[in-house]
């Protein structure tokens, strides 16, 4: 009865935690399910009735339930092999940008170190430029396009993006918290500032923290699939195509790399970009009514 | 007045010349030929490299006295002018539409929000602010091209040849914007309830009407700073709309032309997207200055 009472009063909460469930059921479970193709075989024809090979990408049927990509692999299959590196993505994005964020807020509320300078003139670069616009000049520059660790400077580079915005959040936050009468008494005992941050501060937010950085993997999620629509590679290869001739080869499942075509698809084989970005579609959704959820929750 | 639009004057000046700087910076491969079929890529990034990029660019200026020429032997400037044209089809109209309807819209969530309407409206808007603009667009054509396809419609999906190509794309880029403006007015005019001038008007016997038409006067400042948002909004995402439906805009070309290391042209396609931001703080100012003389708070 007591569990009835509670789904009733936070069904937000519960509806995303169900889906925040399916979702890790997927990721982590997907690949051992019936109907999954774990080695994702390609397929380079198929035989109609009438005996004439035809090639991939297949039409979504009995036999593909969402359909194949162009190297004939089926695509329901892509998007559940996927998602674990999907997820770790878009998550360690979200939580990066948090643990710089944070600590800048901190020191741009202190005015220290010059940080309140640098975290106005990043909001005020970010407020005139589409970071999408940013994001294709900073990861084409040679040390990152060429990097071994290439994935983890484009996670620090997506996540250093939008880090003034956050702090900026927080710095709000921070300042209003400061003008309590306790954190004028944390002051007159002469608590270190390190101190204050942590116990005076900090414990107040954990709520905030959680609800944004929750809304925030949404957000993330957005950019990504943008990412993928312009052709950005995650991980890649670089290879001699020919002589003299040398060019990028995508070598990530993620979900935004299942878009990277989505110029030429969208005109002949519309489902190959249509359910990642429903995948993605579902994942913010997911995050979205999460955080509402916590919201209500904490009231 | 005077003094703060020469002060976004300059931040914009300096945001051009920081863009230019980043644009700058080498990326292009370097292939060499070592004899025979042996080749090696390379991809240099030194200090000395940038330097002599940025006398080049400078150097191209002062040779060129203006952008100069495409690859085609089109001047740039002819080529921009084309292609911002359509640009502005799109953007004008989802900028107004996002902000006129978001506050329209904003208001009528306002005024019904205890009501099954406002409820309704509350969560359909909820919904299609967490579907992404790229997701909503596939899924419109997905449709279109269903309906295209068994013969109910006939029309051009892509391209930018008929009159009605330009309200696809708009449309995909209008949506979020609008339902951010809708949720930023009502909240605005939500934080207003319990102010005491209101109960001041109630107590005199004001319509309701009335009474709101106050309120939005208190909450113009702060609907206003929102119009750099729902610009910047357009702006990133209409590229990539762009892109989807081979609409030939600056903002494909803008893409277009900075994966081509294209310096000068990637410029010229940026510059007017900074533009339009910079006269949308000017223009946002400007009319807070004409609906608001006073600064807001001063009287309370």
């Amino acid at each position: 009865m007591k569990i009835i009472t509670f789904i009733r009063h936070h069904f937000l909460f519960c509806l995303g935690m169900l889906m925040f469930l399916i979702l890790l059921f997927f990721t982590f479970f997907g690949e051992y399910l019936p109907g999954i193709d774990r080695d994702l075989k390609e397929i380079e024809y198929i035989w109609t009735d009438k005996k004439i090979p035809l090639a991939p990408p297949f039409e979504p049927s009995e036999d593909y339930l969402l359909g194949t990509d162009r190297d004939g692999r089926d695509l329901l299959s892509l998007i559940v092999m996927g998602a674990k590196e999907t997820l770790l993505i878009i998550i360690s994005i979200t939580i990066i940008r948090y643990l710089i964020a944070i600590p800048l807020a901190f020191l741009a509320h202190k005015k220290s170190l010059g940080i309140h300078h640098l975290v106005s003139w990043m909001n005020g670069f970010l407020s005139y430029i589409p970071s999408i616009i940013l994001v294709i000049l900073l990861v084409t520059l040679p040390p990152i396009l060429t990097s071994e660790t290439r994935l983890l400077y484009l996670i620090i580079v997506l996540a250093a993006l939008e880090v003034g915005r956050v702090a900026e959040m927080f710095r709000l936050e921070f300042s209003q918290i400061a003008s309590k009468e306790f954190v004028t008494g944390g002051n007159s005992i002469g608590v270190s500032n390190f101190r204050l941050f942590r116990k005076y501060l900090l414990p107040f937010l954990y709520g905030k923290l959680l609800i944004s950085l929750v809304g925030d993997i949404g957000k993330v999620t957005f950019l990504l699939g943008q990412i993928g629509f312009l052709g950005i590679f995650i991980t890649q290869v670089f290879v001699q195509v020919d002589a003299g001739q040398f060019a990028f080869f995508n070598t990530s499942l993620a979900w935004p790399m299942l878009l990277l075509n989505s110029y030429n698809d969208i005109r002949s084989a519309i489902w190959i970009p249509f359910f990642p970005a429903l995948a993605m579609t579902y994942v913010i959704f997911t995050f979205n009514i999460l955080s509402q959820g916590i919201q209500k929750l904490a009231k | 007045m005077g003094w703060d639009l020469l002060k976004s004057f300059l931040v914009f000046l300096l945001i051009v010349v920081g863009f230019i700087f980043i644009l700058l910076l080498p990326r292009e491969m370097e292939i060499t030929h070592h004899g025979g079929l042996v080749f090696t890529a390379d991809f240099p990034f030194t200090f000395d490299l940038f330097k002599e990029k940025v006398q080049d660019f400078i150097h191209h200026f002062q040779t060129e006295k203006g952008f100069g020429e495409n690859k085609m032997g089109v001047p740039i400037l002819e080529e921009l002018q084309t292609f911002l044209q359509r640009d502005l089809h799109i953007i004008i109209p989802a900028f107004f539409l996002a902000i006129f309807f978001g506050m329209i819209l904003g208001i009528i969530q306002f005024y019904f929000r205890e009501k099954w309407v406002g409820r309704i409206q509350a969560f359909l808007s909820w919904i299609f602010s967490s579907i992404p603009d790229f997701f909503f667009y596939i899924g419109l054509q997905y449709i279109l091209i269903k309906l295209v396809a068994n013969g109910y419609l006939q029309m051009n999906l892509f391209g930018n040849d008929d009159w009605y190509s330009f309200i696809l794309p708009m449309i995909a880029v209008t949506i979020f914007p609008m339902l951010f403006m809708m949720k930023f007015t009502s909240t605005s005019l939500e934080n207003e309830v319990g102010q005491d001038y209101l109960r001041t008007a109630r107590s005199k016997g004001l319509q309701r009407l009335f009474i709101l038409k106050h309120m939005l006067w208190n909450c113009w400042p702060s609907i206003l700073n929102q119009a750099q948002f729902v610009m910047l909004y357009i702006l990133s995402s209409l590229p990539i709309i762009e892109k989807l439906s081979s609409y030939q805009g600056a903002g494909y070309h803008l893409l277009d032309s900075i994966f081509k290391n294209e310096d000068v042209r990637s410029l010229a396609f940026m510059l007017p997207y900074l533009v339009f931001m910079f006269a949308t703080v000017v223009l946002s100012k400007l009319v807070k200055h004409w609906l608001v003389p006073i600064k807001s708070g001063a009287l309370r």
